[in-house]
């Protein structure tokens, strides 16, 4: 027996020995690889399901889009409110302020060497529209295309009083090669919704001006983009770019320690501390436009209490904001006055101070009282098992639950299932919802239009006539400081109605290797401009 | 026990498999879930032909038996139908997610019936002897420790610390997988004769497939110390011993056999429970198989999704308790009464 | 002796959660976060968790719902799994043949899905989600009791037993179940832990308890983002360490004390 004992360890031992050699036997590190042709992201991209623009909708690959297409305009971070010519040399408004007219830049190529022209343009926001998956509600204002001459297109507004050239910013208005989409069997046509068979080879190859092309996805795996060499400017400094799935923060921590990718993209507030000591990494941050808010419903039959606005306010009033942001935020986040997040129409830090809410539990207790129920109350507070920013709502939400006892009120958590809570909120069947608003494009009316619209019928709030005319005057002024007034106006009357307590607008942070410069995170719906990315010297 | 009845067991199973997809149907449409509402975005979802144009996309406008009709002449045709999640056939999810769980869940099946089964025997033959406490120890371990943590420790140690580890994925940032045939890089890197890619994706597969091994190496071993101590006391063991045959030809050739019947039933479960696939360490090794697929098209209410995996995996489990019964036969032919 | 270790540990973990308010030094939802994520120290001896919680007094507090839920699910699972494995090996081939094909179908469902329907068809709340961890939990027991079973059932001394005209019930409580129950209850010691981690990882569809109230494999999850914070899953993972311990030591004399040859 003592042998057979023997047998078993030498086995063991053997077996470890090997399963060891084995895993040593790695190749070198590839993004910190001798003169750094190759950037590696580590990226969640678990959510990716199409890199066609006509059906593109999701939250990591606007990264891919933005580097391999490009759009007539755009905006540069930080200044969302300024847009900047890119395809598109100059534009101006024409047929009595009903059409925007560009004016294409001269010498730009797709990747396949085609020139780009106005048919281009045409076919592509034709496509955009009539595929009729997801990004074709941003088309909504948008009329009749017409080809003025080959470098210049004219794209009229079907409502001149509402917004377009800044939704022209989005990913989505990318223009697309069109002989080379038509050659994969693309079509712009009425019928593309069943017609158009493009998709799947977008999937895996782009039909761009960007600086770079797509040569490869394999779901939650990899993306590969290569340089494209006909660009029209400098041409992109890495020869090829991977964003490689790492579905999980810790994991990504310890990848972009070891010099395995240049850029963590996905890691929470606590995991970026225990990497601010490395001395090879650097922090880059740039606010978001993405925040966390709290719904509080005006219907009397899902919460007779929440249904008075002095309860509402009460609530409102005995939120500990700054602790929260500070906790557990790690002070990384700001926090708007209401709806319009900071950044777009006006919308500022020193604004919240002025006109948002604050934490005064006396006042609460005093709102508590007009409302009838002195000693507090209770509410259901139903939230999907999520996070932000790295922070769980889990987390948020008993913050909040432990800021309200204060005064009395009982939050009772209701957690669920994504799914599950998208359908309950957006049937208008929850009494209070923790949750999430991302931009579609960089427009200020697109935040304050549901505001009144879908979202205050989600809570059953009936907007008055005065407040829905104030918004679609300031949507339809061209003058971004006449508007941010106008808006000003909205957010007091939206404040005072409290059905919405904006919580947490995330400063956004991603853990960048000292090999690379000039990453430059974005709020603009594409994270980071790939193009503006180059080697450290 | 003969062919006939292996052969009805078959049909039975896929009879079965298709019963559980009609129960999963049924139980995923008691859920107050919308998939349509969940997948669009917040304005689509505001906007009745939108909506109502996407759920005529998947049928959901159907009363369900109709619904279920459709998804059965389907099937017969060899279609599951497109995902409302990945926006793609669910055969082609199954295809890319599939093979990667198999590799996984085979590696970490080998190591452990060739680690789980010798530890066990050894500790119920030494009974509370060193390796009896030190097999205890580990099993305790390997079971009790949460998955996540015991995954970002060993990688924490072998990638981050000591750097003999590969990244986490199935191969190297960059590196093409080699021509498909199986699926399985590890088998189409053979087949293919691209012994890089081979010997790339094998050792992608170590770390993971030891992790989820811990869990199912703790009861193995367990189970079989449990089983061969039952086997070891009984009377014709120790007749066996008392006619002098030497104590490793006991073990062998009397003791052995009766407690395989038990480890191989649990081996069996713990193989298949692999094969469904497991959220955690997935995540954690960014590998792409099946557990996170189900896990993703059940929060996703994604119901032609969740009608193939049910399907795939009611498969599996029908085919390894069908095998196990069939092994039965061949360890311990007693166990027969047919 | 093991056993002995293993009823101290398990009394030991009962006295804790009986006396849990008592015990705990601290409010196990006292909420802040300014004292966030701190380490061991004197005045919290297991540090702090994202909230600013004691994290001694959430583990004290949460053996209140873990032992009992990691307990009752996996001995109701096993009570009838075993029974019903049993009875199958020990009927005739057409009830056996049908008893396994209803239990091919259980296992055959993804659990996840099933604990959802269940969620969303008895709504929530800490016994559903007993109930719904049960329904798929007891198929592995029922497996592997008629696995053991057939194999008792053809040994020579139950043939004995019954040519003596001993019933087949009889046979079955005084000779095939002691010598058939020790991997039985070697699978059930290791598993009350898995219940355990099983229940809290239901926590993310709003089964299970609800956040504040503490609960070992919730704790253990949150502690799962942080990187330098060991203290917050590592406490609430000893606890279960040491309750599945308990349980294997406890198992193992069961076993011994079983054995009718022992």
């Amino acid at each position: 027996m003592m042998r057979s004992a023997s047998t078993l360890r030498r086995c063991a031992l053997t077996l470890l020995a090997a399963l060891l050699a084995l895993a040593a036997g790695s190749s070198p590190r590839p993004a910190a690889a001798a003169g750094k042709t190759t950037l590696v992201l580590g990226v969640d991209i678990s959510d990716a399901r199409t890199f066609d623009p006509a059906r593109q909708f999701e939250y990591s690959s606007p990264i891919t889009m933005k580097a391999v297409y490009e759009t007539l305009v755009t905006v540069s971070p930080g200044d969302y409110g300024t847009v900047k010519p890119l395809l598109a040399e100059s534009w101006k408004l024409v047929d009595g302020g009903k059409a925007w007219e560009f004016k294409l830049r001269k010498g730009v190529k797709f990747a396949s060497g085609n020139p780009l022209t106005a048919e281009d343009v045409k076919f592509s926001f034709e496509r955009l529209a009539h595929v009729k998956d997801q990004p074709a509600d941003l088309t909504e204002n948008m009329g009749a295309i017409e080809v003025v001459d080959p470098q210049t297109v004219k794209i009229a507004m079907a409502d001149k009083n509402q917004p377009l050239l800044t939704i022209f910013t989005s990913v989505s208005y990318a223009v697309v090669d069109a002989k080379a989409v038509m050659a994969q069997g693309g079509t712009s046509a009425k019928d593309a919704e069943k017609a158009d068979k493009a998709t799947a080879w977008l999937d895996t190859h782009s039909a761009g001006t960007g600086p770079y092309v797509l040569t490869g996805w394999t779901r939650n795996q990899e993306v590969v983009l290569e340089r494209n060499k006909s660009y029209w400017r400098a041409p992109a400094a890495f020869e090829k770019v991977v964003l490689r799935h790492i579905g999980d923060g810790a994991a990504q921590v310890l990848a972009v320690r070891r010099g395995d990718i240049d850029a963590a993209l996905n890691l929470s507030p606590d995991q970026l501390e225990s990497l601010a000591k490395d001395a090879n990494l650097k922090i880059v941050s740039a606010p978001s436009l993405d925040y966390m808010y709290m719904t509080l419903t005006s219907s009397a039959d899902l919460n007779a209490t929440l249904a008075k606005k002095p309860a509402r306010q009460a609530v409102a009033a005995a939120i500990d904001y700054d602790g929260t942001i500070k906790g557990l935020m790690g002070g990384h986040a700001i926090r708007p006055a209401t709806f319009i997040p900071i950044g777009l129409g006006g919308s500022t830090e020193a604004l919240t101070k002025e006109i948002g809410y604050k934490q005064d539990l006396a006042k609460a207790k005093k709102l508590l009282a007009e409302a009838g129920v002195p000693n507090g109350f209770s509410f259901k507070l139903s939230y999907g098992k999520a996070s932000i920013a790295g922070t769980s709502y889990d987390l948020v939400s008993q913050k909040i639950q432990s800021d309200l006892a204060r005064v009395g009120i009982k939050a009772e958590l209701d957690p669920m299932d994504q799914a599950t809570l998208r359908t309950a909120y957006k049937e208008g069947k929850a009494q209070a919802v923790l949750t999430f608003w991302g931009p579609d494009a960089m427009e200020p009316y697109l935040w304050a239009q549901p505001s009144i619209g879908r979202v205050a019928k989600r809570v059953h709030w009936t907007p008055s006539k005065d407040i829905v005319d104030l918004v679609n005057r300031a949507g339809g002024e061209p003058d971004p400081k006449k508007a941010a007034a106008l808006y000003r106006e909205y957010e007091r009357m939206l404040i005072d109605q409290a059905n919405y307590l904006m919580l947490i607008q995330p400063v956004y942070r991603v853990a960048t290797s000292k090999a690379i410069t000039g990453y430059q995170l974005t709020a603009a719906g594409w994270q980071v401009d790939l193009y503006d990315v180059k080697p450290a010297k | 026990m003969g062919l006939r009845y292996v052969l009805l067991r078959v049909v039975a199973s896929a009879a079965m498999a298709v019963a559980a997809t009609l129960v999963v149907f049924l139980v995923a449409h008691t859920v107050p879930a919308d998939p349509v509402l969940a997948q669009l975005g917040d304005k689509q979802s505001a906007n009745p032909e939108t909506v109502a144009r996407f759920r005529a996309r998947w049928g959901l406008d159907r009363p369900l038996h109709e619904q279920y009709g459709i998804f059965l002449a389907r099937l017969a045709r060899g279609d599951l139908g497109e995902s409302i999640a990945s926006r793609r056939p669910v055969l082609d999810d199954i295809r890319q997610y599939v093979p990667a769980t198999i590799e996984l869940a085979t590696v970490a099946g080998f190591l452990t019936i060739v680690i789980g089964v010798p530890l066990g025997i050894a500790a119920a033959v030494r009974r509370d002897g060193w390796i009896d406490h030190v097999a205890r120890f580990l099993c305790l371990i390997g079971v009790s420790a949460p998955t996540f943590w015991l995954a970002f420790i060993v990688l924490a140690l072998f990638y981050g610390g000591l750097e003999i580890a590969p990244s986490p994925g199935r191969l190297d940032v960059g590196a093409g997988a080699p021509p498909h045939v199986t699926g399985m890089f590890v088998v189409d890197g053979i087949l293919a004769g691209d012994w890089a890619s081979a010997r790339n994706a094998l050792a992608h597969l170590v770390l993971p497939s030891v992790v989820l091994a811990a869990a199912t190496i703790g009861i193995v071993t367990r189970t079989t110390r449990a089983a061969m101590l039952e086997t070891l006391g009984q009377d014709y063991v120790r007749t066996a011993r008392a006619k002098g045959v030497a104590e490793r030809g006991v073990v062998r050739r009397h003791a052995f056999p009766n407690a395989l019947v038990p480890v191989l039933t649990l081996a069996g479960l713990a193989y298949a429970e692999l094969l469904a696939g497991t959220v955690l360490t997935e995540t954690i090794f960014s590998w792409p198989g099946l557990g996170r697929y189900t896990y993703q098209s059940a929060l996703a209410v994604d119901f032609p999704a969740i009608m193939g995996v049910t399907l795939l995996v009611a498969l599996m489990y029908l085919a390894i308790n069908l095998a196990v019964d069939v092994a039965y036969l061949v360890v311990d032919p007693r166990v027969a009464r047919r | 002796m093991l056993g002995v270790a293993g009823a101290v540990i398990i009394l030991a973990w009962g006295a804790v959660a009986a006396l849990a308010p008592r015990i705990a030094p601290h409010s196990p939802l006292q909420v802040d976060v300014l004292a966030r994520l701190k380490p061991p120290s004197a005045e919290h001896l297991f540090g702090t968790d994202s909230l600013g919680r004691d994290v001694l007094s959430r583990v004290v507090l949460g053996a209140r719902v873990s032992l009992p839920a990691g307990l009752v699910v996996v001995l109701l699972a096993a009570a009838f799994g075993t029974l019903y494995g049993g009875v199958a090996a020990y009927a005739g081939a057409k009830v056996e043949e049908v008893q396994m094909r209803v239990t091919d179908l259980f296992l055959s469902f993804p659990p996840l899905l099933l604990a959802m329907a269940i969620a969303a068809a008895l709504g929530k709340g800490v016994l559903n989600t007993i109930v719904a961890m049960a329904i798929v939990w007891w198929p592995k027991y029922a497996r592997l009791a008629r696995s053991l079973v057939l194999v008792q059932r053809s040994l020579e001394y139950v043939e004995a037993a019954r040519g003596l005209g001993q019933g087949g019930g009889r046979t079955l409580l005084r000779h095939i179940v002691p010598n058939a129950i020790g991997p039985v209850v070697a699978l059930v010691a290791l598993d009350v832990g898995n219940g355990m981690i099983t229940f809290a990882g239901l926590s993310f569809l709003g089964l299970g308890v609800v956040p504040p109230t503490p609960e070992w494999g919730a704790m253990v999850s949150e502690g799962q983002v942080l990187i330098e914070q060991w203290w917050v899953s590592t406490f609430p993972g000893l606890a279960i360490f040491s309750v599945v311990m308990g349980f294997n030591f406890l198992g193992d004399a069961l076993r011994d004390w079983l054995d009718p040859r022992g």
